[in-house]
C-alpha cells in the first residue's frame, strides 16, 4: 500500500512537469469502515494493471487508481450494502494505440462479509483474496493475464466460487484456502493453472469447463482428488492417480481428511497433474 | 415578520462580537475522501458523518469550492505546488489525522493578491467544513443572549439566506420564555458533550444539534435536526419546526412540541376536501356513464341489444359476402364480354395444370416488388425511360392487382363448373352453359367458408369453429389467387391459347378419337395391321 501511495504523490509532483501532453489522472479514494456487516461488492475494471488484497486499516476499501481522464472516470458508490468500485466509460471509445496502460490498485477490508464480484477485462491482474470475507465470490476475465491467490483461509464458508475466463493465461492458487464447498471454473482458449494448496476446512466439489488450451493441475500431497474426465480430443497426464472405472483416484482418496472431486469437461488440449510438496 | 426581524437582527449582532469566548471547536468525522490529480489539476472531495461533503478543486485555473468558483490560479505557481503538497500529504492520510492536516494547512507566506485572497478563502473552507462547534459547559455565558453562525463574518449572510426561514422561526419561538439565557445557531452543527450544562434556551436554525449534556430551558430546531442521546437532558420543552427529532433515549422535561401541528391539519383538512370532491366527481362522471350505456350508445359495453351482437354481426358478415360475390360477378361478367377467350384460356391452363400454375403465381408473387422497383430504377435512369418510368409507378401494381383478380375469377368459373358437375342438390340452379352462372356459383364456392362462418358465429359458444372456418376460407382464397395468377402469367393474360393445350394430362376422349382414326387409316392404306404406325397417318 505504502508503495502505491508512494507513486501516486510522486505523480501528483510530476503531473504538472511531465504530463503536459497527458490526459492522465491519479485518484486515491477511501472509505472508512463502519458498520457493515453484509456487503456487496462489485468491482468492475477494463483494461490495464489490477490488483486486489485486503487491508486491515479501518478502512472499507482503498482505491489507487491511474486513468485516462478523457475516457473513464473512477467509480466508488457505497448505496446500502452495495459497494461498487471501478471505472467506467464516458463513452469516447478506447485508445486501443495507447501505449500506457491504467492502474488500479484496490484494497478491501478484511474481515468483513462480503460477496465479491470482479469483473476486468484486457488487464495483467495480479490479485490476493487472502484475509478477504468471501460469502460468494464471481470472478470474471476477458483477455488477461490473471494470479489470483488466496493467500489465507477465507474465515466465513463460501458456496460457490465462480471464475470464468476468457482467452487468459490464468492462474489461480491456493484454492483450499477459499473455503468454498463448490467452485466453478469456466475457461475459453488458453493456459489454466488450478492450485489446489491451502487449507481444506471440507470436501469440496471443483468443476472445470474448458475449450482450447492447457491445464495444469497443482494438488499437494496428502489432499483426495478423485477426478472425472469428459473430454474430446483431450490428452491427460495423470501422473500419480489410478484409474478406478471411469474415474482418477489419489492413492489415498479414501482415506484422506479432505476430498475434492473434479469434473473435467475438456476439448481440444491437454490436461497434466502435478503434485507438490 | 418585520416585527421578529426587529427583535432578533439586534441580537444576533451583539451575540456575533461575543461568539469566539462562547465556543470552541472540534473536528468533524471524514468518512470518505477522494484525493485526484493530473496535468490539469487537482481535487479533493471529503465525505463527513453526517453525510455533508466537501468539494476543493484546482482545475485548469479555476479555485472551485462545492463547484462554486472562488478565483483562480496559474498552473505551476507558489499556490498550485503548496496545494499538490498538500494534497500529497492527503493520499496517505485518513479521518482524524488527514482532518489535522488540513486544518493545519496555512497560506504560504510568500503568496500575494489574488494568489493569497484564493488561498485564504481555500483555507477557511477547509475549517469552517471540518471544525464542528461545541456548547461548552465550561465557558462562562456573558450575556443572556448569545449568537453564532458558520462563521463570524458571514453570520449575517447566513441570516438573510435564512429569512425564508424567520416566518418558521417566529411559529417557533412564539410564547417560548426568554427570561433566561438565549444562545442561536444559525447554519452550524452543534454538541452539547455529556457532564456539561446550558443555562437557558438554545434556537438552532438550519443544523444539526446533538445533546449528550443538560440544556436548563427550552430546545427549538428549526429546518434542522436534534438527536438526544442517553445522557442528554432538556428541561423545557422541545419545540421542532420543519426538524427530524431522534430521541435516543434521552429525557425531555417539557416534552415535544410540533409546531406545525396546526400547519398539518389544516393541510390534511384540505387534503381530505379535495379528494372528496374528486370521489363526488367521478361518481358523477360513472352515474353518467351508466346512463348512456343503458342507452345503447355504446357496443362495448353492456346493453339490451346484447344478446342480438352476434345475430347482426353474422347476418351483416353474411351479407358482406354476398354483396362482394355480385361485385366480383359483375366484373366476371365485364371480363367474359371484352375478353371471353382469355378468360377462357387461363381457366383452362388454371384447371390443367393447376400445380404448375399455383408455383408460378408463388414466384410471380415475390418478384412483383422486386420487379416494380427495378424497373422504375432502370427507366428512371435514362431520360427517355423517365415518363414511362413515372407511369410505370401506379400501373404495374394496378396491372398485377388486375391480373390477381382475372385469374381468381378463372378459377372460381373453374369451381362454378366442378360445382354444376357435381350431384349436390342445391347446384341444380347452375347452367353450365352460362359462364356468369358457373362464375357466381365459383365465387359462392370460394367463399363459402367464410360464408358458413358468418353463420356460424351467430350461435353461442362456437367461435372456434368460426375461427377456423375463416381460417380456411384465408387459405382457399390464398390457394386460388395464386393458382389463377399463375395461369395469367403463364398464358401472358390468356394471349397464348396454344398453351393451354402444352400441358395437357391424358384424355380419355380425345384418346378414344385418336385410336379410331388409326384404325381407318390401316384399312385405308395397305392392310398392314399390326405394323401400321399411327403415327405416320398425315
Amino acid at each position: 500500500m505504502r508503495i502505491a501511495i508512494l507513486a501516486a504523490t510522486a505523480a501528483l509532483w510530476t503531473i504538472p512537469v511531465t504530463g503536459e501532453a497527458q490526459s492522465w489522472r491519479t485518484v486515491t479514494m477511501s472509505r472508512q469502515l463502519g458498520d457493515h456487516d453484509d456487503l456487496r461488492v462489485t468491482v468492475e475494471y477494463g483494461a490495464g494493471v489490477f490488483s486486489v488484497r485486503s487491508t486491515d486499516e479501518g478502512l472499507l476499501y482503498r482505491m489507487n487508481l491511474k486513468y485516462d481522464e478523457d475516457r473513464f472516470e473512477p467509480v466508488a458508490d457505497l448505496a446500502g450494502d452495495r459497494l461498487r468500485l471501478g471505472i467506467e466509460s464516458v463513452g469516447r471509445g478506447i485508445d486501443i494505440d495507447s501505449r500506457e496502460a491504467g492502474e488500479l490498485d484496490l484494497e478491501l477490508a478484511r474481515g468483513v462479509p462480503m460477496d465479491l464480484d470482479l469483473k476486468f477485462g484486457a488487464v495483467e491482474a495480479d490479485l490476493d483474496l487472502g484475509g478477504l470475507a468471501l460469502r460468494d465470490l464471481d470472478l470474471s476475465t476477458g483477455a488477461s493475464e490473471s494470479r489470483v491467490d488466496v493467500s489465507e483461509p477465507n474465515p466465513v464458508r463460501m458456496e460457490t466460487a465462480t471464475f470464468e475466463v476468457g482467452a487468459a493465461d490464468f492462474t489461480v492458487r491456493n484454492l483450499g484456502n477459499l473455503n468454498a464447498d463448490r467452485i466453478q471454473i469456466d475457461a475459453g482458449v488458453g493456459a489454466l493453472t488450478v492450485g489446489l494448496e491451502g487449507r481444506w476446512q471440507r470436501d469440496a466439489r471443483l468443476g472445470i469447463d474448458m475449450g482450447l488450451g492447457s491445464l495444469e493441475l497443482r494438488v499437494p500431497e496428502g489432499l483426495g482428488v478423485r477426478l472425472r474426465k469428459d473430454s474430446f480430443l483431450t490428452s491427460l497426464d495423470s501422473e500419480g492417480l489410478i484409474k478406478r472405472g471411469d474415474v482418477y483416484e489419489s492413492p489415498d482418496f479414501d482415506d484422506a481428511d479432505h476430498r475434492v472431486v473434479i469434473d473435467l469437461d475438456a476439448a481440444f488440449g491437454s490436461v497434466s497433474v502435478v503434485w507438490i510438496n | 415578520m418585520y416585527r421578529l426581524l426587529r427583535s432578533i437582527l439586534p441580537v444576533l449582532a451583539l451575540g456575533v462580537l461575543i461568539l469566539p469566548d462562547g465556543a470552541h471547536g472540534q473536528l468533524r468525522e471524514i468518512v470518505a475522501k477522494s484525493v485526484s490529480a493530473s496535468s490539469s489539476g487537482a481535487s479533493l472531495e471529503l465525505t463527513f458523518a453526517d453525510e455533508r461533503e466537501l468539494e476543493v478543486s484546482f482545475e485548469n485555473g479555476s479555485v472551485s469550492v462545492d463547484g462554486e468558483s472562488i478565483g483562480s490560479y496559474e498552473p505551476g505557481s507558489d499556490l498550485d505546488a503548496a496545494w499538490r503538497a498538500l494534497l500529497g500529504d492527503a493520499m496517505g492520510l485518513e479521518n482524524g489525522p488527514l482532518a489535522d492536516r488540513l486544518v493545519a494547512w496555512e497560506v504560504p507566506e510568500d503568496l500575494a493578491g489574488e494568489a493569497r485572497a484564493t488561498a485564504t478563502t481555500v483555507d477557511e473552507a477547509l475549517e469552517e467544513a471540518l471544525q464542528v462547534s461545541t456548547a461548552s459547559a465550561s465557558a462562562t455565558v456573558q450575556s443572556r443572549i448569545m449568537v453564532s453562525g458558520s462563521e463570524d463574518g458571514t453570520l449575517a449572510e447566513a441570516l438573510l439566506r435564512s429569512v425564508d426561514r424567520l416566518g418558521l422561526l417566529g411559529e417557533a419561538l412564539e410564547g417560548l420564555s426568554t427570561g433566561d439565557r438565549l444562545r442561536i445557531h444559525v447554519e452550524e452543527d452543534v454538541v452539547v458533550p455529556e457532564g456539561s450544562v446550558v443555562e437557558g434556551s438554545m434556537v438552532v436554525i438550519e443544523g444539526m444539534l446533538t445533546i449528550e449534556g443538560e440544556i436548563r430551558g427550552d430546545v427549538v430546531v428549526v429546518d434542522g435536526s436534534v438527536e438526544i442521546l442517553e445522557t442528554g437532558v432538556v428541561h423545557g420543552e422541545l419545540r421542532a419546526a420543519d426538524a427530524r427529532i431522534l430521541r435516543n433515549r434521552g429525557e425531555i422535561g417539557g416534552g415535544i412540541v410540533d409546531v406545525l401541528e396546526t400547519e398539518r391539519d389544516l393541510e390534511r383538512e384540505l387534503r381530505d376536501r379535495i379528494r372528496e370532491e374528486i370521489r363526488a366527481e367521478i361518481r358523477s362522471d360513472l352515474r353518467n356513464e351508466i346512463r348512456n350505456v343503458t342507452r345503447m350508445d355504446h357496443d362495448d359495453d353492456f346493453s339490451i341489444m346484447a344478446p342480438f351482437r352476434p345475430v347482426i354481426r353474422g347476418v351483416g358478415g353474411v351479407l358482406e359476402k354476398l354483396i362482394l360475390v355480385f361485385v366480383l360477378a359483375v366484373v366476371g361478367a365485364g371480363f367474359l364480354a371484352f375478353a371471353g377467350e382469355n378468360m377462357e384460356t387461363i381457366s383452362e391452363t388454371a384447371r390443367r395444370s393447376p400445380g404448375r400454375a399455383a408455383m408460378v403465381g408463388v414466384a410471380g408473387s415475390f418478384l412483383l416488388l422486386p420487379v416494380w422497383i427495378l424497373g422504375a430504377v432502370a427507366l428512371a435512369i435514362s431520360i427517355v425511360g423517365i415518363p414511362v418510368a413515372i407511369a410505370w409507378l401506379p400501373l404495374f401494381p394496378l396491372a398485377a392487382g388486375l391480373a390477381a383478380l382475372l385469374g381468381y375469377l378463372a378459377v372460381a368459373q373453374n369451381t362454378g363448373e366442378w360445382l354444376a358437375r357435381t350431384d349436390f342438390p342445391w347446384t341444380g340452379w347452375i347452367e353450365r352453359s352460362n359462364p356468369v352462372y358457373t362464375m357466381v356459383a365459383g365465387l359462392i364456392g370460394l367463399l363459402l367458408a367464410f360464408i358458413a362462418g358468418h353463420v356460424i358465429s351467430i350461435a353461442p359458444f362456437l367461435d372456434f369453429l368460426a375461427g377456423l372456418l375463416f381460417a380456411v376460407g384465408i387459405i382457399v382464397t390464398i390457394v386460388a389467387v395464386q393458382i389463377g395468377f399463375g395461369a395469367v402469367l403463364l398464358t401472358r393474360g390468356g394471349r397464348r391459347p396454344e398453351y393451354r393445350g402444352a400441358y395437357d394430362t391424358y384424355d380419355t376422349d380425345v384418346a378414344w378419337e385418336a385410336a379410331m382414326q388409326a384404325d381407318m387409316d390401316v384399312n385405308v392404306d395397305d392392310g398392314l395391321g399390326a405394323d401400321a404406325d399411327p403415327g405416320n397417318d398425315g
